[in-house]
């Protein structure tokens, strides 16, 4: 036996013994790495499930913006579209009231309208200004009235009248302007409940 | 509500501060409301304060500058001041006063109500249940907010209160039921940043929808301040006992309510209380806190959290003090806190809901809240007593389980108190945030919790 083979032998150990200990070294770093692997799961399956859950939450919050806000929007829209139509039935009725008839019913409005604002000033000495429509029918109806004058002065109004006591001190707005605005709030709920039906 | 309208007085006697004195009045009732015409035609809103020998002094919402003597009239309306309600008042924005800022026309009337309020029927008065999460951990957790409660918050000048306020008005919900819920947001004299703040908060969050805001600036008259509690709390109550929903009434800044309150008092030259704020500054504050609350055979509530800045951060101050001995509990947010970074900065060993244990437990939040918010409030007061003995001994004199405790205070502060200004926890998992911070110290320092709750949740390490 040579040298040769002796060397062949040796080196041939040597890669045996080698390739054993590299084979025993994957099976040791396959084991600890399934066994981090298995000890890893759970706390992979908690991360997994908090960003899911996170994700959930997150996705909830942009649902409750996104109709919230289209919600929102389109009430305003209704909103506006209601307060249009309002809008039109006070301008048709503004129109009317400007047109109406001094008739006989109009100057008993007229004539409550007069023992109103005595009730209310605590005075019967008043002065009476309305405008140029109405001038005659109050006119015609202050002999009723002791102490109440027509002012020279008139006013701009639908409809009415407004007096004061004579020394100044107290008004009293009963025009049919004051009136409508004054019942606004309760004019505009009523049509409003119409258009809904 | 009448067409009739009332009498227009023009013999002005004096404007002194926010008060006019009108004089040759009569059948002028107290309280009653009234227009202020100026002489441009400008009109403003004022109530009667008193009442005799033929004078009426009015208090002008809109302050009085610009009117005078001559010129300027008084009418009369013949009612006290009334609030327009309806459902379709949730989403939309209003000043102090109650008028729609959002450029949307005013709502339609269902009812009108008298913002002064009817006194509750104390005998019809349901007594505080059941729980309102905020998705804050701090007060969910150890200050629970319970429905009909009225809890404050204590803050400082500077501080983070309207940021906290802004999140409880997003995030807060009523849970494990079907019933509506809603938010009314009072501003009182914030500066306009921040009522732009809370607008758009709540716009961007979609929570609008829900809520109801009214909105007083700083710059807006002082005077009108007295009156915007008082419409969102009449709004709130519609809300709650007409349409049967929860609501949760958030009303920031109360000290400059007080401040309008003592303006009004100095200018009618009223004998002053403490600090120059009149002597009935409790029974007025009464007037505007006693109005949560349930009521019998009627589904919904009025749960009530009033901010208010204590000036010089002092607690004795008349503000501070008086509405403390009328709200059940308080919510007291710190100053070192705030200066550590930590949000939201509340002190919990001087805060306490005084009826939170009415709102927690099985069936409402979970069965172990009370005992684990016992215990947490136990190991963070024990672990302040340890931070105090390590200024003076130092951390090495200190022993094993001092150190947890340092722990437990660090992990209170950075992992529960601590939470992002849009982080909206739910119950469980603030007390899971609870359990993890006691869950520092060895099971035998647990001793405000049962037993079977250590085995069901502390969390080894």
């Amino acid at each position: 036996m040579g040298i040769d083979s002796a060397l062949e032998k040796t080196v041939e150990k040597i890669l045996q013994n080698t390739e054993q200990q590299i084979i025993s070294n994957l099976k040791d770093a396959l084991k600890s790495s399934q066994q981090t692997l298995a000890n890893s799961q759970s706390s992979l399956e908690q991360e997994y499930d908090k960003i899911l859950a996170e994700g959930k939450k997150e996705a909830e919050k942009l649902e409750k913006q996104i109709i919230g806000n289209a919600d929102l929007d389109s009430r305003n829209k209704q909103l506006l579209l209601v307060e249009e139509s309002i809008e039109k039935v006070f301008q048709k009725a503004i129109a009317k009231l400007q047109t109406a008839d001094r008739n006989e019913s109009y100057s008993k409005l007229i004539s409550s309208l007069i023992k109103e604002s005595i009730d209310t000033i605590g005075t019967s000495e008043i002065i009476v200004q309305t405008n140029s429509k109405d001038k005659s029918v109050v006119q015609s109806l202050l002999s009723k009235f002791p102490g109440a004058t027509l002012s020279a002065d008139q006013i701009d109004c639908l409809g009415g009248i407004r007096v004061q006591s004579k020394d100044g001190s107290m008004k009293f707005d009963n025009t049919l302007d004051a009136r409508l605005d004054r019942l606004n709030p309760l004019i505009r709920k009523d049509i409003a409940t119409k258009f809904r039906g | 509500m009448s067409a009739q309208g009332g009498v227009q007085y023009s013999k002005i006697a004096e404007i002194k501060g926010p008060l006019v004195v009108v004089d040759g009045v009569e059948s002028v009732a107290f309280d009653e409301l009234v227009e202020i015409q100026t002489t441009d035609g400008q009109r403003r809103l004022g109530k009667v304060l008193e009442v005799g020998n033929r004078k009426a002094i009015v208090q002008v919402f809109e302050g009085t500058t610009g009117l005078s003597v001559s010129g300027t009239s008084a009418k009369f309306v013949g009612k006290v001041m009334e609030m327009p309600v309806s459902e379709q008042v949730l989403g939309r924005v209003f000043d102090g006063l109650g008028r729609a800022i959002d450029g949307l026309p005013e709502p339609i009337a269902d009812k009108f109500i008298d913002i002064n309020g009817a006194p509750m029927n104390p005998e019809q008065r349901e007594y505080p249940r059941d729980f309102i999460q905020t998705g804050v951990s701090v007060i969910d957790g150890m200050l629970t907010l319970v429905r009909g409660q009225k809890l404050p918050i204590f803050s400082g000048s500077g501080m983070s209160h309207n940021i906290l306020a802004a999140q409880i008005a997003r995030q807060a919900a009523v849970v494990g039921t079907s019933d509506e819920f809603a938010v009314v947001f009072a501003a009182i004299g914030v500066q306009y940043s921040e009522a732009e703040y809370f607008r758009r908060s709540l716009e961007e969050s979609g929570a609008l929808k829900r809520s109801v805001l009214f909105l007083n600036l700083a710059d807006d008259p002082a005077i009108e301040r007295i009156i915007t509690p008082r419409v969102a709390l009449t709004v709130a109550e519609y809300l709650a006992y007409d349409l049967g929903m929860h609501v949760l009434v958030i009303l920031t800044d109360m000290t400059n309510y007080a401040e309008a309150l003592r303006e009004i008092s100095a200018a009618r030259e009223e004998v002053p209380g403490r600090k120059g704020y009149p002597g009935y500054l409790y029974t007025d504050l009464s007037t505007i806190y006693e109005r949560a609350g349930r009521l019998r055979d009627k589904k919904g509530s009025v749960t009530q959290m009033p901010i208010l800045t204590m000036p010089s951060d002092d607690i004795t101050h008349p503000i501070p003090d008086l509405t403390g001995y009328i709200t059940e509990g308080q919510i007291v947010l710190g100053r070192d806190l705030f200066r550590q970074g930590v949000y939201p900065p509340v002190n919990i060993l001087m805060s306490l809901s005084r009826i939170m244990k009415d709102g927690i437990g099985e069936g409402r939040t979970r069965g172990d809240h009370q005992e684990i918010s016992n215990q947490n409030y136990d190991a963070y007061s024990r672990a302040q007593e340890v931070r105090a003995l390590a200024g003076i001994v130092g951390k090495a004199g200190l022993t094993g389980v001092d150190l947890k405790y340092l722990e437990v205070g660090d992990g209170f502060e950075k992992e529960f108190l601590t939470q992002g200004v849009d982080e909206n926890r739910t119950i469980d998992e603030t007390l899971g945030l609870q359990w993890k911070v006691v869950s520092l110290l060895p099971k035998n320092e647990l001793t405000k919790v049962k037993d079977k709750f250590i085995d069901q949740y502390y969390q080894e390490r």
